[in-house]
């Protein structure tokens, strides 16, 4: 799977417009349509330590400032830190037996807390020192006087005359749902309860920071002195530990694990998740993940003559159907389906909402097709997946209707296309380039849309495709 | 496999027949060299001390080469692990030492003691590395570590009595030194 990797060679454009490779395309069968990492919901399932496992709903993960509690991370190369044990005679001299000592190392760089005098820890669970933010005092006063005058604005926001919405009134009428139910839904803080109306006067004050004109020359030895690499810590070391930011290696310390969070994708107009992962963290699997990579025709360079500007060259591109019903494939001229500020309606059905609008940007596409290319006119059939045939040595026996200039291979449900393309004559040496198509593909889904029509319905799907082969290599002539 | 006249083997050391050693050299006692390791004395005689490990496909060169200062004989100290697929051609090794996988230690290197060359790195200009030294990860993060690598007492307990019920070993031989 190496093409996972690669650089982008080719791309798909999503119906909100931008140019992803396949593997980072999502398929709605729903709405019958791509959708990409732009024009998805995220959403936070979970939160969870990639390290022990273990996994917090995200009220608790965010009182434990999504950090784990139980591992820390490498100050010197981000890796997780190991316990590690020794034995060790006691220290009084008394023959109690040796006692267990712990301490943390990175398997990795082989950093340890003995590095930098953190004492060795007796049980194996830790307990270990953490060191404060020295500027906690100051933060805290700030924290605590905006959120009294946060609350003073919403008391004031709360007293102007609030229109009703429809939105809320449905909601409300239908489930029974009371205002404070859907406040919260609604992420918003509940109401102050009355009796307990804030005093403004009674905002606790903060001492204001102040600039200064006087900042300290540096010491004479930054100047003199040879650094000792070995000694100062990188820009990224510093940066991890932003409330200590040691300058000096012997001053790093363990900080705790950040969180890992599972999440679902959910398409912006029909609300249908599209990806869902399972709750376990240590799944790695998904109760739904519709990628596009199981529904829209993949499509790879298999090989191409070298391209000089000016001059038609031969590209082969292999066509690969991965769902479990013929499809037929057209090429097409690039189409324009989504210009700048097309909106989108989101129907809401189940719930009776109106039928609202989300603007969608157009993302900025900079790569332009500077190369021409010839398609073919017929279409291509390209047969169903089938997992067995490829142990089956008995060859194919389907017979299509090729053009053998057009379709030069074939097996299962792949099938090897030739092109002809020929780059801009203005193209220099070393310049990228890109091409495009409309590829038109038969899609049968059998997600029944409505309750009575049960059986899988056909479509026509559409996606523009840009290619990038590779680079100019010389001129015509 | 030729037969390496001028190969000395201490009582205690584990060195599998399928290693390759040539030319001459000298392991020392409790060291356990793997099978498919391989260690090339080429430009004079190797001096390996004890409880090394050498894992497979660690490639130890001491080429000729007269246009430097590289002494005639290359000396391996003690409690030294070379991790698989390794290449080293140091001009010298200390004692303590770890070079991991696939690092690589060029012809114009002094190795100190204690020091670890993380999975590969790859050194390449003359120097001499400070004891302790550990280099690791693939913007080459220099630190010097506050002690030395704990030494692989278990895994070399293990090794020596594990190799031997799977390979053939070569014959401990204490000729006469002839260097």
């Amino acid at each position: 799977m190496s093409y996972l990797v690669q650089e982008d060679f080719v791309r798909y454009e999503c119906t909100c417009g931008s140019l992803s490779p396949i593997p980072k395309l999502y398929f709605c069968r729903h709405c019958l349509k791509l959708r990409c990492g732009y024009c998805v919901c995220h959403e936070v399932d979970s939160h969870y330590c990639s390290n022990c496992m273990e996994h917090l709903p995200s009220a608790e993960a965010k009182m434990k400032k999504n950090r784990c509690v139980m591992c820390f991370d490498c100050p010197n190369c981000f890796h997780t830190l190991s316990i590690r044990a020794t034995t060790r005679a006691p220290e009084d001299g008394s023959n109690k037996g040796h006692l267990k000592h712990y301490y943390l190392s990175c398997f990795f760089c082989r950093w340890t807390t003995r590095d930098v005098g953190i004492p060795d820890q007796i049980a194996s669970s830790g307990n270990w020192p953490l060191k404060e933010n020295p500027h906690q005092e100051l933060l805290s006063s700030f924290l605590e006087h905006y959120k009294v005058v946060a609350m003073r604005e919403r008391s004031q926001k709360d007293k102007k005359p609030i229109f009703p919405r429809r939105g809320y009134s449905t909601y409300t009428e239908k489930f029974g749902l009371t205002n404070l139910i859907a406040r919260k839904r609604a992420g918003l803080p509940s109401l102050p309860l009355p009796g307990k109306e804030v005093n403004p006067a009674s905002i606790p004050p903060i001492k204001p920071c102040v600039a200064t004109d006087v900042i300290d020359t540096l010491p004479a030895s930054y100047f003199t002195d040879v650094p000792d690499l070995t000694k100062i810590t990188t820009i990224a070391q510093r940066h991890a530990n932003p409330m200590i930011q040691a300058t000096v290696a012997s001053e790093l310390h363990p900080q705790h694990r950040h969180f890992f969070i599972k999440r679902s994708l959910r398409c912006r107009s029909c609300e249908h998740n599209v990806s869902k992962p399972e709750y376990n963290p240590a799944s790695i699997k998904f109760k739904i993940q519709q990628a596009a990579y199981y529904h829209v025709p993949e499509i790879r360079i298999k090989t191409f003559e070298p391209l000089r500007a000016g001059k038609p060259s031969e590209i082969i591109l292999k066509v690969t159907n991965p769902t479990s019903h013929v499809t037929s494939l057209s090429f097409s001229p690039k189409s324009e389906v989504n210009k700048g500020g097309v909106s989108d309606s989101v129907i809401l059905d189940s719930l009776g909402a109106p039928k609202k609008t989300v603007e969608i940007p157009r993302p900025v596409v900079q790569d332009e097709p500077n190369t021409q290319v010839e398609l073919p006119t017929e279409p291509i059939v390209l047969p169903a997946r089938d997992d067995a045939a490829e142990y089956d040595d008995s060859g194919d026996t389907h017979n299509f209707h090729d053009d053998a200039n057009v379709v030069v291979w074939r097996k299962g449900n792949k099938a090897a296309v030739k092109f002809r393309i020929v780059p801009d004559r203005g193209m220099k040496p070393g310049d990228r380039s890109i091409f495009s198509f409309s590829m038109e593909y038969g899609y049968v889904n059998t997600m029944p849309t409505t309750a009575e029509q049960k059986s899988p319905q056909r479509a026509e799907m559409q996606v523009n495709v840009l290619i990038a082969p590779g680079l100019i290599v010389g001129n015509l002539d | 496999m030729a037969l390496n006249r001028d190969l000395r083997i201490a009582t205690g050391a584990v060195v599998c027949v399928d290693s390759k050693l040539d030319g001459p050299i000298t392991i020392g006692p409790r060291t356990v060299v793997h099978p498919k390791a391989c260690i090339v004395a080429e430009g004079g005689p190797i001096v390996i001390g004890e409880s090394n490990i050498f894992e497979e496909q660690c490639l130890i060169k001491h080429n000729a080469n007269a246009n430097t200062d590289r002494p005639r004989t290359l000396k391996i100290g003690s409690n030294n692990v070379f991790e698989v697929g390794c290449v080293i051609s140091a001009k010298s090794v200390g004692d303590n030492n770890v070079f991991e996988s696939n690092c690589f230690v060029g012809p114009e290197i002094e190795v100190g003691n204690g020091c670890i060359i993380g999975v590969g790195i790859s050194l390449e200009r003359p120097e001499k590395l400070p004891d302790n030294l550990v280099i690791t990860g693939g913007n080459y993060n220099r630190t010097i570590a506050a002690d030395k690598p704990p030494a692989q007492t278990l895994q070399l307990d293990f090794l020596t009595k594990v190799l031997p019920n799977y390979h053939h070993l070569r014959k401990p031989k204490d000729r006469p030194n002839v260097l």
